[in-house]
């Protein structure tokens, strides 16, 4: 009735065969006169490209009373312009089986375009309209606006989004634009209007700070020539290089934070502290850490809270590397009543990567996975566009995705344990958690990991 | 605008295990695929979740890999992978650097012949404990998690398979013993119960020596048991109504309603309805609900695709603070009747299918997703060639058919309407537990 489980299976294990050459694919940069870079990366049989203009304005860059300005701008983007509004724009897009899309970031904003190749002209014809002349029509502007503000009560209402709030919130000053949500609060958002998402487009569009990029299958003189006609006569505003970002950590002390929710089936936890920023030095090495400690599945955090303890469906950490240092944060939803013991192993954790150096079968795992998946992240135009947009956003080296791999494979058990030793500080890390505070509270008390604050969050009325 | 074609082999293995190969030589990854014909249609009465908690059992280790291993390997290898379940199948994959294919097909091989040898209480009761926190994750503590289920639940009679939620009740799982799952795997988790599909850097004739020193071993199970009757009445029959009190700010209505099973050609019509209705700014229900009348926040309509007797098409409309419940449902289904009364313009039917056509080239550029496809169409519908003439069939969809298919689903007699609503503050201002 049943297949034989005595199956003579084979039980060596295959050896790898000898992996193919791969390099990441070869890219052209081109200065225009007025200082837009243009990047192509050919990639022949690769139909649908990627475009995309990245441009070095972020929300980071935003003064702390217009929170949300850059965010709500780029959505703004597609709003409409001067010939044509947001519908119309839209289905432009549409009929040449394009989608046409803006968004900001800390670091950056970015108007990308997937389009086949054969439409790739009208496509960035459209993108280079929505750049150079939107038009932020006032009623759009007043709708977008209010749908952020909507989107903030749900954010309020879902315990993930809570969590990552209340975290950044816990671990930066108020003068830090990370203390905030990149797309602003209520109480900054509900002040922007048509003027300021102009005056935010026209201090971050400038062909100065800007990259083309374009991946797929595409001659690389032909998208220059195509960005020369379309770009070549912008000239922008030539608005002051944005200043420092401050990125002050709200303390350095360890702060315990719940934000209770009665009735909650699980907790959110969030567990860390200011990180690093992308150009940090010792960018490979973290990489290489992060993965061991929260990275792979098999990482120190997800074996021994999912696949010992069972008390989550998966537990990670990373650092989020922004222009200024962006946060360290350690996360996983875990059942209510192993709140505490959870975050017990948390802390262990965080100590362990410091005070032992990784085995070699773990770090040669980390490494070997970094480098081996290279490939497969360039796979397709998009994120071969995204990349390199990152690289310009950074103003990192051109050849810094061409040295990755060496970089990786360069990495010792000794440098994991000194950048975890130098970047990860348990006694400073801050404690969130979105849950059932009436179910854990005592023993959170008990078990020492520092004073306690509890939140509760009012019902807002108008969800009522 | 050409979309490739995908050329593939198409071959059984003498134990029953179909074997797909899809060369493709422009970047060196390759995809293994796996899919076993047993989803949670399969299960029954008091055993519910099960193909899903045996889906994370299949990562706990086998004759020849320990526990959490198989991943460990795979991401060593430079790869990614994972494993789903849902109503009609469970999926298997892994991507990896092409010269680490047949690592993949090995561990792949591995659990399938020899899953029981490592099988233990702790692994089980630990997988059970994840399972939980997924269902509470995904479902529990999260707003709106419980849509699904209760669509489902409404949309199909008790006795139908797809009436339960692929995660299953708890106490279901409580109750799973090894037993249950030694059962379940020499049941289901036979080579002639499943589709192995490689795609990307490979050679075929060196794929299928290496299917056969592997899978080869494997015995086929021979008496698979054939899944009941599942066909039911194209129409619901009645309009049934819910009303949701949630841990939620802002009231949603959920629309639910039977569609023609997938592989109906009724289905790829109501595939470009939802494109049309709500894919995009200058579609009729967000135009409409979101720009203009702004009485919505978002607004959605897609379909979910089934093989066993019908698929659901689902809509939603979260609404505006202050904004009256009903008026959002009376404009969202004023735009169905619409719809279903008169045919799409030529424009809007050429702007969806424009949109279909580049997220089919953008989707088949990827060797996972030609993978998963190539053993999903050979799963579902014994066709493996529909990976190149699906998109034909959506672009032959008329707008008459559009109308038709929209007339003839979103009817009155054929539909679920959720609401969710926020739950009653108590007297301290907290929302009740």
């Amino acid at each position: 009735m049943t297949h034989d489980p005595q199956a003579q299976l084979v039980a060596e294990r295959p050896v790898p065969g000898q992996p193919r050459p791969y390099e990441f694919p070869q890219t052209f940069r081109t200065t225009l006169d007025n200082g837009l870079k243009v990047i192509v990366t050919p990639m022949p049989g690769r139909e649908l490209v990627a475009a995309s203009l990245a441009l070095r304005a972020g929300a980071a860059d935003e003064p702390a009373a217009e929170g949300g300005a850059t965010v709500l701008a780029a959505r703004g983007l597609t709003e409409g312009t001067e010939v044509r509004d947001a519908i119309e724009l839209t289905e432009a897009a549409e009929r040449l089986g394009a989608s046409l899309h803006a968004e900001s970031g800390w670091d950056a904003t970015s108007v990308g375009v997937d389009v086949p190749e054969s439409r790739l002209g009208p496509a960035l014809e459209l993108l280079a309209e929505v750049v150079r002349r939107p038009s932020f029509p006032e009623a759009e502007v007043e709708r977008i606006r209010d749908e952020r503000l909507t989107d903030l009560i749900q954010a309020k209402a879902d315990p993930r989004r809570r969590a990552d709030e209340a975290f950044i919130g816990t671990i930066y000053a108020a003068s830090s634009p990370y203390h905030r949500p990149s797309g602003g609060t209520a109480e900054t958002v509900s002040g922007l209007g048509s003027a300021q998402l102009r005056d935010v487009h026209a201090r971050g569009a400038s062909p100065r700070r800007a990259a083309l990029v374009v991946a797929g299958d595409v001659r690389h003189d032909a998208v220059v020539a195509l960005a020369r006609s379309l770009f070549g006569d912008w000239s922008g505003t030539d608005a002051t290089p944005a200043g420092p970002i401050d990125d002050t950590a709200a303390t350095d002390a360890r702060v315990v934070r719940v934000v209770h929710r009665p009735g909650a089936v699980q907790s959110e936890i969030r567990i860390g502290h200011r990180g690093l920023p992308r150009r940090t030095p010792d960018y490979h090495a973290v990489s290489v850490m992060s993965a061991i400690l929260g990275g792979l599945f098999n990482s120190r955090l997800n074996m021994n809270l999912r696949e010992e303890k069972g008390y989550t469906y998966g537990a990670s950490a990373g650092f989020d590397l922004r222009r200024a240092r962006g946060p360290f944060t350690a996360r996983a939803a875990v059942n209510t009543e192993v709140t505490v013991a959870a975050i017990g192993e948390f802390l262990t954790e965080l100590d362990r990567i410091r005070d032992e150096p990784v085995t070699d079968t773990e770090l040669k795992a980390a490494r070997d996975f970094l480098v081996g998946v290279f490939p497969l992240r360039f796979e397709t135009p998009g994120p071969v566009a995204g990349s390199l947009g990152g690289l310009f956003i950074h103003d990192l080296p051109d050849d810094e995705l061409d040295r990755y791999r060496d970089a990786v494979e360069a990495v010792t058990a000794a440098d994991v344990q000194r950048v975890a030793r130098e970047h990860i500080r348990p006694e400073a890390a801050a404690i969130v958690v979105v849950g059932d505070h009436d179910q854990f509270g005592t023993a959170l008390d008990d078990a020492g990991v520092g004073d306690v604050e509890v939140v509760r969050d009012d019902v807002d009325p108008a969800a009522g | 605008m050409p979309v490739p074609v995908v050329q593939f082999s198409d071959e059984r293995l003498p134990n029953g295990l179909r074997l797909i190969v899809a060369e493709d030589h422009l970047a060196p990854v390759a995809a293994v695929n796996v899919w076993y014909d047993v989803g949670s249609k399969h299960e029954v009465e008091g055993k519910t979740g099960f193909a899903h908690l045996f889906e994370h059992v299949m990562f706990q280790g086998s004759k020849h890999v320990g526990k959490a291993e198989h991943m460990a390997l795979v991401q060593a290898a430079g790869g990614t992978l994972n494993g789903t379940t849902w109503l009609d199948r469970t999926n298997y994959f892994e991507t990896v650097p092409s010269h680490q294919v047949e690592l993949a097909i090995w561990l792949e091989a591995d659990r399938m012949g020899s899953l029981l040898e490592a099988l233990s209480q702790d692994n089980l009761d630990n997988q059970r404990d994840v399972v939980k926190n997924e269902k509470r994750w995904s479902y529990d503590n999260r707003p709106y998690g419980s849509w699904n289920e209760k669509l489902m639940g409404h949309l199909f009679p008790a006795d139908h398979p797809y009436h339960h939620p692929t995660i299953g009740s708890m106490e279901d799982l409580d109750a799973a013993s090894l037993d249950d799952v030694r059962a379940f795997f020499a049941t289901y988790y036979a080579p002639n119960n499943a589709v192995l599909s490689v795609a990307g850097d490979v050679d075929r004739s060196q794929v299928r020596a290496w299917a056969d020193r592997y899978f080869g071993p494997i015995a086929a199970n021979p008496s698979i048991p054939p899944l009941g009757d599942l066909s039911l009445p194209a129409l619901l029959g009645e309009e049934r109504r819910e009303v949701v009190e949630d841990n939620v700010p802002l009231p949603r209505i959920y629309f639910g309603f039977r569609a023609p099973a997938f592989g109906d050609h009724g289905l790829d019509a109501l595939d470009l309805a939802g494109q049309l209705l709500t894919g995009g700014k200058g579609s009729r229900i967000h135009r409409r609900l979101v720009r203009e009348e702004r009485l919505a926040q978002d607004v959605a309509m897609f379909t979910l695709p089934f093989t066993g007797g019908a698929s659901v098409s689902v809509g939603w409309a979260t609404v505006r603070p202050g904004v009256d419940v009903d008026t959002v449902e009376r404009a969202y289904l004023e735009e169905l009747d619409r719809l279903g009364r008169e045919a799409p313009s030529d424009d809007e039917l050429a702007r969806a299918k424009a949109l279909t056509e580049a997220d089919e080239l953008g989707a088949l550029a990827r060797v996972e997703e030609r993978a998963d496809r190539l053993s999903m169409y050979a799963t579902l519908f014994d066709d493996p060639g529909l990976i190149n003439t699906m998109l034909a069939r959506y672009l032959s969809v008329t707008k008459e058919q559009i109308r038709d298919a929209a007339a003839a689903t979103y009817r009155a007699d054929n539909r679920v309407v959720l609401t969710y609503v926020p739950k009653a503050a108590d007297e301290t201002g907290e929302a009740a537990a």
